[in-house]
This record gives C-alpha cells, sequence and structure tokens, in this order.
C-alpha cells in the first residue's frame, strides 16, 4: 500500500470536490470552466457546446450535448420494489417509478434471465428504450465490480485495493467461475492488478467474469511508457471500461480520466501515487470535456471529467468488444454513461475513441 | 564469398548476445528482480518466470562467450560445433516463443534488449530472430577463423557485416526507440509544469501588465489545465461590476503567449475591455503566490 494511506482515513481521503466544506463552491467552479474557457477561445462554428447531463429516476429531464438525444438510451438506478413479467417498479415507499418492460426485456444477475427472475429488494441499473423515458429493455441486478490491486488472497477471496479514496474491497470468486477468471487473470497474487464483475453482496463482491485480461506486470514495477514524439492527437482510441459509483450522485453522466493535470492535486493521485502509468495521456483537468463514441455501436456524446483514474492507467489491456482497441483505457464511464452509449455493463468495456478539446 | 559471410557471423552474433544477456541484467539490477514482465517468460507460471529468466540470461551470456572462445583454433571442431548448434536452436526456439506471444499477450514487448523491447512484438522483431537463427546454423561446420589475409579480404568482410548491421537495425524496433530517447522532446500536452512557473511567467507577460490593475485580489480563484493551456481566474472589478479575468497561458518555459478573456461573476458573459489600460489596481507590483500549498482548492 503506497506511503500516507494508512494514516489518512478513507473519509477524509474521499473528501474532494463532490463532498466536504466548499464542495458546493468549487463543484459550481469547476461547472464554470468550460464557460471561461469558451470566453477565451470562442468555439468554432459547428462545434458542439452542450453538456451532458443527470438522470436518476427521473429521466424526463432534457439532455443536451449528445449528438443526437432521441437515439440514446437512457439509464436510471434504484431498488426494485415491484416486477413483473411487464411492469418494473422501482423507487421507495415516498417515491415510486414505473417502467413497463418490453416483450424482448431481458435481465442480469449472474447469468442472463427474464426480468422476472429479480428480486425485490435489488438494486438494479435499468436501461430505458430510446423510444420512451417509461419503457424499460435491459436491467443489471446487483451488478458490481472491484478494479485494482490485489492485497491479500486466502483461497478464493481476494482483498482488493482500489485506490486512495475507495474502501478496500473483498472478492469473493464463486467456485464455478475461478477458471474462467484464471483463463483471464492467472496471478491472482499480492501485487497483481484485478478486474472482475459479479454479484454485490454484504460487503463483498461474489466474482463470476472476469472483465478484462491481466497485465502480466505488478502493479508496482509498470513497464516504461513509450515515448510520445510530435503532436498529440486530439481523437485517441482504447478501451472505455466503467465504474460503480462512491461519491458522486447515482446516474450522473460523467467520466473518470486516467491522466489529470499533477498540479490539480487530485486527490486519488495525491495520495496514491501510482504514477504516470503505462500509457500517457494530455493531461486535463476535472471540468474539461470529451467527446466519448461508443465504436461498437456508433454512438457518442459529450461528457465532462469528474474525477481521475488512477487505477485505470495501469491497464494496459485491450477491450475486445468489437474487435480490438489500440490501447488500453482511455476513459473510466460511470454506469450510466457506459449504458448511454450502448455499453452493456456484464462485458466490463467497448472500444472508444475520445476526442478532446472541442 | 560465402566463407566471409559465414565469418561475420560468428562475432555479430556473439556481440549480440552479449549485448542482450547485458540489458537484461542491467535490467534486473533496476527492477531489483530478474522476474521481468517482458518476453516470453511472461507466458509461464509466476513462480516460474524468474528461474526462466536468469537461465536464458545465462544461456546468452555463455553461449556469447562461447562463440568468441571457439571461434579460432582453441576449441575448434566438435565444442564450436556445439555452441553454434545451440546458438541456432536458441534463436529458432526464441522465434516459435514470440510466434506464441504475439498471439496469447499481444500487449507484451520480446524483452530481447531488456527495457528497449517494451513495443509488442512484430513481424521485424519475428524476422530478426529468424534470420539470427539461420546465420547461426550457416556457422556450423566452419573452419577457425583467422585475420584476413588482404587488404581487400578485410574490407570485404567490413562491407558484409555494416550491410549485415543494416539489415539487422532495419529488423530492430529498439534502434528507434533508441533514437527518440535521444533526441526526444515530450509534446507540451504529456509535459508537467509546475503551476508557479506558469504563474511566475504570467506575471512576467505583457498581457499581465496590460491588464492586471483590474485584479482585485493575488491568489487566483481558479486554476486548471487543459492540453497545452493552464487557465488562470482571478476576480477584477470593472465599471462598478464584479467580474472575473481569465488567462490562457500557453505550457512552454519561456515567454508562453498569453491569451486573456473578461467575463462577467455572474452570468459568465464576456465584457468588452476597456479602451485603455487602468493604472490603480495592484497589478503593477510583483505578486508572489503564497509557497505552501495551492491557493485554489484541490480537484477530485
Amino acid at each position: 500500500m503506497p506511503a500516507g494511506r494508512e494514516s489518512t482515513g478513507l473519509m477524509s481521503a474521499a473528501c474532494c470536490d463532490r463532498c466536504g466544506a466548499g464542495a458546493a463552491a468549487q463543484a459550481a467552479r469547476v461547472a464554470r470552466r468550460r464557460l471561461l474557457k469558451a470566453a477565451v477561445f470562442p468555439p468554432q462554428a459547428g462545434q458542439a457546446t452542450g453538456q451532458a447531463g443527470v438522470s436518476e429516476i427521473a429521466p424526463d429531464r432534457p439532455v443536451g450535448g449528445f449528438s443526437d438525444p432521441g437515439q440514446l438510451p437512457r439509464a436510471v438506478s434504484g431498488y426494485v420494489l415491484d416486477i413483473s413479467p411487464q411492469v418494473l417498479v422501482l423507487g421507495d415507499a415516498d417515491n415510486e417509478q414505473r417502467y413497463t418492460l418490453t416483450p424482448d426485456a431481458t435481465a442480469w444477475r449472474g447469468a442472463l434471465l427474464e426480468p422476472a427472475a429479480i428480486r425485490q429488494g435489488d438494486r438494479v441499473v435499468v436501461r430505458l428504450h430510446p423510444s420512451s423515458r417509461h419503457i424499460a429493455d435491459r436491467i443489471w441486478a446487483n451488478l458490481g465490480r472491484v478494479t485494482g490491486i490485489i492485497t491479500e488472497r486466502a483461497g478464493n477471496q481476494l482483498v482488493v485495493d482500489q485506490g486512495a479514496t475507495r474502501a478496500p474491497s473483498v472478492v469473493v470468486i464463486q467456485p464455478r467461475a475461478i477458471g474462467r477468471i484464471q483463463v483471464r487473470f492467472p496471478t491472482l497474487e499480492p501485487g497483481y492488478l484485478v478486474d472482475i464483475m459479479g454479484l454485490r453482496g454484504d460487503g463483498e463482491l461474489i466474482g463470476m467474469i472476469p472483465a478484462t485480461s491481466q497485465p502480466s506486470y505488478p502493479a508496482d514495477r509498470l513497464p516504461a511508457p513509450q515515448l510520445v514524439s510530435g503532436h498529440v492527437p486530439d481523437a485517441i482510441g482504447g478501451s472505455a471500461t466503467w465504474h460503480e459509483p462512491t461519491d458522486e450522485p447515482a446516474g450522473v453522466l460523467g467520466v473518470n480520466y486516467p491522466a489529470l493535470d499533477p498540479e490539480t492535486r487530485c486527490v486519488e493521485d495525491h495520495l496514491s501515487d501510482y504514477g504516470q502509468g503505462y500509457a500517457r495521456m494530455p493531461y486535463l483537468a476535472v471540468g474539461s470535456v470529451l467527446r466519448v463514441r461508443n465504436e461498437c455501436t456508433n454512438l457518442d456524446c459529450m461528457l465532462p471529467v469528474i474525477g481521475c483514474a488512477p487505477m485505470a492507467r495501469l491497464f494496459n489491456d485491450r477491450c475486445v468488444t468489437c474487435g480490438t482497441s489500440p490501447r488500453g483505457r482511455v476513459a473510466d464511464l460511470t454506469m450510466a454513461s457506459f449504458v448511454a452509449l450502448g455499453g452493456e455493463l456484464e462485458r466490463g468495456c467497448f472500444n472508444a475513441t475520445i476526442t478532446i478539446g472541442e | 564469398m560465402l566463407d566471409a559471410l559465414r565469418e561475420v557471423q560468428i562475432p555479430l552474433l556473439a556481440a549480440l548476445m552479449l549485448g542482450a544477456s547485458s540489458t537484461k541484467l542491467i535490467r534486473a539490477m533496476r527492477a531489483r528482480s530478474i522476474s521481468g514482465s517482458l518476453g516470453p517468460t511472461a507466458l509461464f507460471p509466476m513462480n516460474m518466470r524468474g528461474p526462466l529468466a536468469l537461465m536464458f540470461c545465462a544461456i546468452e551470456c555463455g553461449l556469447g562467450a562461447g562463440l568468441i572462445v571457439t571461434a579460432g583454433r582453441l576449441g575448434h571442431g566438435t565444442p564450436a560445433s556445439f555452441v553454434r548448434l545451440g546458438t541456432g536452436l536458441m534463436f529458432l526456439v526464441a522465434t516459435t516463443a514470440l510466434i506464441e506471444l504475439r498471439t496469447a499477450k499481444p500487449d507484451v514487448g520480446c524483452g530481447c534488449f531488456g527495457d528497449f523491447s517494451s513495443a509488442p512484438v512484430s513481424n521485424r522483431t519475428l524476422a530478426r530472430s529468424a534470420l539470427l537463427s539461420v546465420a547461426a546454423f550457416s556457422t556450423i561446420g566452419l573452419g577457425p577463423v583467422s585475420q584476413p589475409r588482404s587488404a581487400a579480404g578485410a574490407g570485404r568482410l567490413l562491407i558484409i557485416m555494416a550491410i549485415e548491421l543494416i539489415v539487422l537495425a532495419a529488423l530492430s524496433p529498439e534502434l528507434g526507440e533508441g533514437l527518440i530517447r535521444l533526441g526526444y522532446s515530450e509534446p507540451c500536452e504529456l509535459r508537467a509544469l509546475a503551476s508557479d512557473r506558469t504563474l511566475a511567467a504570467l506575471r512576467r507577460s505583457k498581457q499581465w501588465r496590460r491588464h492586471a490593475g483590474l485584479i482585485t485580489s493575488e491568489a487566483p480563484v481558479d486554476m486548471w489545465r487543459e492540453l497545452c493551456w493552464r487557465y488562470v481566474v482571478f476576480p477584477a472589478r470593472y465599471r462598478e461590476r464584479d467580474t472575473e479575468l481569465i488567462f490562457a497561458v500557453y505550457l512552454q518555459h519561456r515567454r508562453p503567449t498569453v491569451h486573456t478573456a473578461l467575463v462577467d461573476a455572474v452570468t459568465g458573459d464576456p465584457v468588452p475591455w476597456p479602451t485603455s489600460p487602468p493604472r490603480n489596481g495592484i497589478g503593477w507590483r510583483p505578486l508572489r503566490l503564497a509557497p505552501s500549498g495551492p491557493a485554489w482548492p484541490a480537484d477530485a
């Protein structure tokens, strides 16, 4: 574990621009950055100027910045109050939201199932049909993901360091999934990287699906980054992954970016000391806006950078959802963003191209 | 001519093997472990990688030294053939291992020359390994290598060696990497530059002298970076109106380009610049950022 982590409690480490004293003022500042930048460098005609928005139980809010909002699926999340083959009810006693399920709607709860197999009380992420905000066609129940560095292993149980602002997570690999996981993650030993998806249980993840392939190096012995010469292209192809929300609002559209300017003293970077990572990326800041394009579905949208992704830059993996991505992780999306861009959460990633500076 | 071509292979192969062995050793010493993550050892289980890497390093060193020792009359015959056969087999095995590595782990470099060989295995890497294998097998049965008897003979050897070196260089991704490192200048998008240097450069700029009279606080209220630009925002006052003065500073060490804009503090709408530069305010005296930490809140 990096120096400094032990002396700093998780709560204090988690305090950043999204929480704690002065958070609202700082969030307002960050939100203004695009506006202030546009004052210095007015956008050229034809460039998109919209910002991505938020959707949680109230998906009717219009969202600008998408290339074609009517064509993009939206996601909501919440707890299941009731479910039948035709109707899904989310929310609590005070706030219910009903969604009609399409005849071909499918659900994931450790495996692909009929929606009726979802249980009351399950935490779900629901993809809404582009044609209506009250029709759902895809449900993921209790889906979780742990990405980080293995710190302990006891049999099929792993303790994984997920970075400075997340609590270490326990992953219990399902016995019948161990073979499948070890094909992609052959070295389940302390110091090595792991990225596993599965069902969220009480304080642990039941590991079922390998999200990617394991880099062959331990996290503290990254190969020297390749040298980049000349102008860095505005569009960078790679792998886009998703992460579970921690202190960010559920349903927020945004992206954690692997290379925030070190001078911004990103809390995750400051406490982690993971260095530049394997693949160099242009430096940005929270509030910068990326155009993220899903190369598998041809959907794209503008997403704000909402945090840094210190773990993503340790992975020199490739996404193989549709072809092989030209490089490793270039964006770590919120679940809502991943779904909005047509990603299937249980696949872990999609081939993406990010465009900076629009 | 054919004998001359075969004779050239001995010193070339020996130099390559000793070079490869020493770069692997240097890499292992830097990482304080021989169990590198590069090369075909990545195909093996974790606990076998260290011993295998050590074994490959020792074999390369031994064969490289053996090629030199058995090149002349000493060791001529069976020992020389044994070493040369071993060298050929080693490159043959390496070629097949690299093919397997490229299939199983396309992102892993061959590790042939330690850290220099971090680029993923390519057709050039495979061709080089195969070529060296053929070169090693071609030396089996060659008599003792002796000094050339004439200047023409020496020149012929040098020409052959130069041509082969050019071919090997063309097949070596490591050479391009090395040349890039020699003349490398990091793109500004990837260059880390301290924010206090940006502020110092800003305060030396003409734009600062022109507009700093509007600024009402020494510390910026926000500062962020995007690609090659760092944006610095100061609170300002213009015509009894709260405004914000934004400087965009290009990230270079000397005489950076600076762009400015004045916006309304509430609405963010651009405000027309004053027709003449203000002379009051704090802008004409040097400002210094407090050395203890940033004056703006940390990002997430």
